[in-house]
């Protein structure tokens, strides 16, 4: 039997909105000042899809406003592809039969050096799901070795106690990412198929504990066409809202992964179409004008650049997925997923120029925080 | 949803509460908030001298049906005058109910938000349920709310300046965040300005001065009353969104044209 | 007995309980709160609180105001 999801998260209220909502509620979602669930769910609907620049000029108004003409640039970094889980859409899942490996400190230290090298201020560190040999310890070891050399390091990696968030957040993590999948618990149990993975409820509440533990922002997410998009999506809202109200000097910010057909890959079930999907982002830029919307280079030059500043405030640049991968030493192992925009960062930071857009690499220094200088010190 | 004003366990069906100082006579007052139909007002605490004639507005005051007297701690200028102030006036009043007014600087008589907040930490734990008066800032707010202040009461502006909403943005950033009723208190001249701070989501308005300085307070007080009650029946009608200013640039979809390729 | 009531010398004769200082002075007991000292005096003690020479009594009551 199925976990089920939690009240202030379930979407069906809203689902009829989102499927079938008139020209005029879509008009009175878009102008609205204070927008909530129930103009989010509007702005899903096919009516809202036969208006779509419309919602672009305003998602693109409320990111200028919000956000200026900024995009934040980050770089993820994959530490180990060791994962105990078998969800059936991932290239590390533990029935695959792939190259397993972890970064060494020294070979830590290289990658480090190398995104640094890039110009890349901002790294997200990625595991799999909870491994004997990728555990908490050595997240926290990595983490203070990118937190001496990084202003801004985030996690993705798997759920965790508030006390090990805590003890990340001492050791310089200041953002968690961990997306849902789906929010959908029949759907969830259909894809995750063994490991810690198949906990619904542990994974939904991780975020908050990360909040809890003097994480300062929590990354949220569904994989786009692993479940019911309307669904997944106004999950997604609620959760986030849910999350700013119960934890007012925390921030929240939203990823829009997407499975995309891949030669011999996972086949979505609800497949997503690229225009779906910005019709998505502007829908959470219009309701939840000040969250940051992430997109990484899973999607098109062309998608990316269209979004840029158009909804998307933030975005990874010449990344890996490979273990390890931007220094030349390291043995590449196989992707997570596969990247569609390989370009490197001088050619991104051109095209969002070109766009009028400035790139920031860095938005504030670590120097300002005290577990930083406590890690220079006791180099 | 309860539509009554929810403060601790009390419910008040009206959201207009009233200050009691500054009218011409004790009669004058007691007509005022008769006509104003509100349930919950703020009282003074005052030296008893003896030998000296007694105004006494408890008995008329505690002779209208259904009303609450709230001691107010103005006059104390720090946390520990406040809490003394608090004390005394639950003594008096026998409600757990305390406005916590702390303003050291008689010119503006702006409120200290340090003092206020360390004397509503000190009260909520000696079991007050107290109404902090506060500046009109988001952050306080949601400290003296995480401390288990009652409510909150950010001003519109300065006592008795009549500026009205000069707080605005502020006070709809309060509004927005706020689990606890927000009280606008301070500032608010005309009924139309009572309307306006219930329009944008205010659970209700402590007024004072518009209603005893006006010409006439009887008036003025049931005029508010009404503009309240307008205010309120206007939030939960709706209002109708305000249209955008159209941005004329190309089309920023175009890039959507043409499919997945690229 | 000499007291400071309210920050004024005042020579009170009666029996010495908070009650009868009231009485004295015509407030309501029922009406005013009493400080001796600086501590607050609950009000179902006024019969049994005893002063002593020289005590700083703060007599309050409920005014328009606030």
């Amino acid at each position: 039997m199925s976990a089920a999801p939690p009240d202030w998260l379930d979407p069906l209220p809203w689902l009829d909105l989102a499927r079938a909502a008139g020209p005029s509620v879509v008009e009175r979602s878009l102008r609205s000042s204070e927008p909530g669930i129930r103009e989010f769910a509007a702005l899903l609907s096919p009516a809202a899809a036969s208006r779509m620049e419309a919602l672009a000029q305003r998602a693109l108004a409320l990111t200028r406003r919000h956000f200026g003409r900024a995009i934040s640039l980050y770089a993820p970094l994959y530490l180990s592809n060791y994962c105990p889980a078998r969800c059936t859409y991932c290239g590390f899942s533990a029935d695959l039969r792939i190259a397993r490996h972890k970064l060494t400190p020294a070979e830590l230290e290289a990658e480090l050096s190398a995104l640094k090298d890039l110009g890349i201020e901002e790294i997200l560190l990625l595991t799999g799901d909870r491994a004997a040999v990728a555990d908490y310890p050595y997240i926290r070891d990595c983490v203070r070795l990118a937190a001496a050399r990084f202003p801004n390091v985030a996690v993705e990696v798997f759920p965790m106690s508030v006390d090990e968030y805590r003890g990340l957040s001492a050791a310089g993590c200041t953002a968690v990412t961990l997306y849902q999948e789906t929010y959908d618990p029949a759907r969830y149990e259909q894809s995750h198929l063994g490991g810690p993975k198949r906990d619904y409820h542990g994974r939904l509440d991780a975020p908050a504990r990360a909040l809890a533990g003097d994480i300062r922002v929590a990354g949220l997410g569904a994989l786009l066409g692993l479940g019911e998009p309307l669904f997944d999506l106004i999950g997604l809202f609620q959760h986030a809202t849910h999350l700013r109200r119960a934890f007012w000097k925390g921030g929240v910010a939203i990823s829009f992964p997407r499975l995309r057909p891949e030669p011999g890959g996972y086949t979505a079930a609800f497949p997503v179409d690229q225009n779906f999907l910005a019709q998505a982002i502007f829908a959470f830029r219009i309701c939840l004008p000040d969250v940051p919307l992430l997109l990484s280079t899973r999607e098109s030059p062309r998608f990316r650049d269209g979004m840029a500043g158009v909804g998307i405030s933030k975005m990874s640049v010449a990344s890996r997925t490979t273990v390890g991968g931007y220094d030349l030493e390291t043995v590449p192992s196989g992707p997570q997923f596969d990247i569609n925009d390989h370009r490197g960062v001088a050619a991104f930071c051109a095209a969002l120029e070109a766009k009028g857009l400035q790139p920031v690499f860095k938005n504030w220094d670590a120097a300002y925080r005290e577990d930083t200088a406590s890690v220079r010190a006791a180099q | 949803m309860t539509e009554g004003l929810k403060l601790g366990d009390r419910v008040f069906s009206s959201r207009l509460l009233l200050g009691t100082g500054k009218f011409s006579s004790t009669d004058a007052m007691i007509r005022a908030v008769r006509a104003s139909g509100a349930e919950l007002v703020t009282v003074a605490l005052r030296r008893f001298h003896p030998g000296r004639p007694v105004d006494d507005v408890l008995a008329p005051l505690a002779a209208i049906e259904g009303l609450m007297l709230v001691p107010n701690t103005s006059g104390a200028r720090d946390a520990g005058e406040a809490v003394r102030a608090a004390q005394l006036g639950r003594e008096l009043c026998g409600s757990p109910f305390v406005k916590l007014e702390i303003h050291p600087n008689p010119h503006h008589l702006l409120p200290d938000p340090i003092e206020t907040f360390e004397a509503a930490k000190i009260l909520v734990g000696e079991g007050f349920l107290v109404l902090p008066y506060m500046p009109a800032d988001p952050v306080l707010a949601r400290r003296l709310e995480d401390i288990g202040c009652a409510a909150v009461m950010p001003l519109g502006a300065a006592i008795g300046s009549g500026q009205g909403l000069t707080t605005m943005s502020m006070l709809k950033l309060i509004i927005r965040d706020a689990s606890v009723p927000v009280i606008v208190d301070a500032g608010l001249r005309s009924p139309s300005e009572a309307a306006l701070t219930m329009e944008i989501g205010g659970d209700a308005v402590l007024v004072n001065s518009a209603i005893a300085a006006a010409e006439n307070p009887e008036l003025m007080a049931s005029a508010f009353a009404a503009a309240v009650r307008a205010g309120r029946d206007a939030w939960k009608a709706g209002l109708m969104p305000q249209s955008d200013a159209a941005a004329a640039t190309s089309p920023l979809t175009a890039f959507l044209a043409g499919g997945e390729a690229g | 007995m000499n007291l400071v009531v309210n920050g004024e010398a005042y020579r009170h004769n009666g029996q010495s309980t908070i009650a009868d200082l009231l009485r004295e002075c015509r407030a309501e007991a029922g009406r005013t709160a009493v400080m001796v000292n600086g501590d607050i005096v609950p009000k179902s003690t006024f019969d049994m609180v005893r002063l002593s020479d020289g005590d700083h009594v703060e007599l309050i009551m409920i005014a328009a105001g606030g």
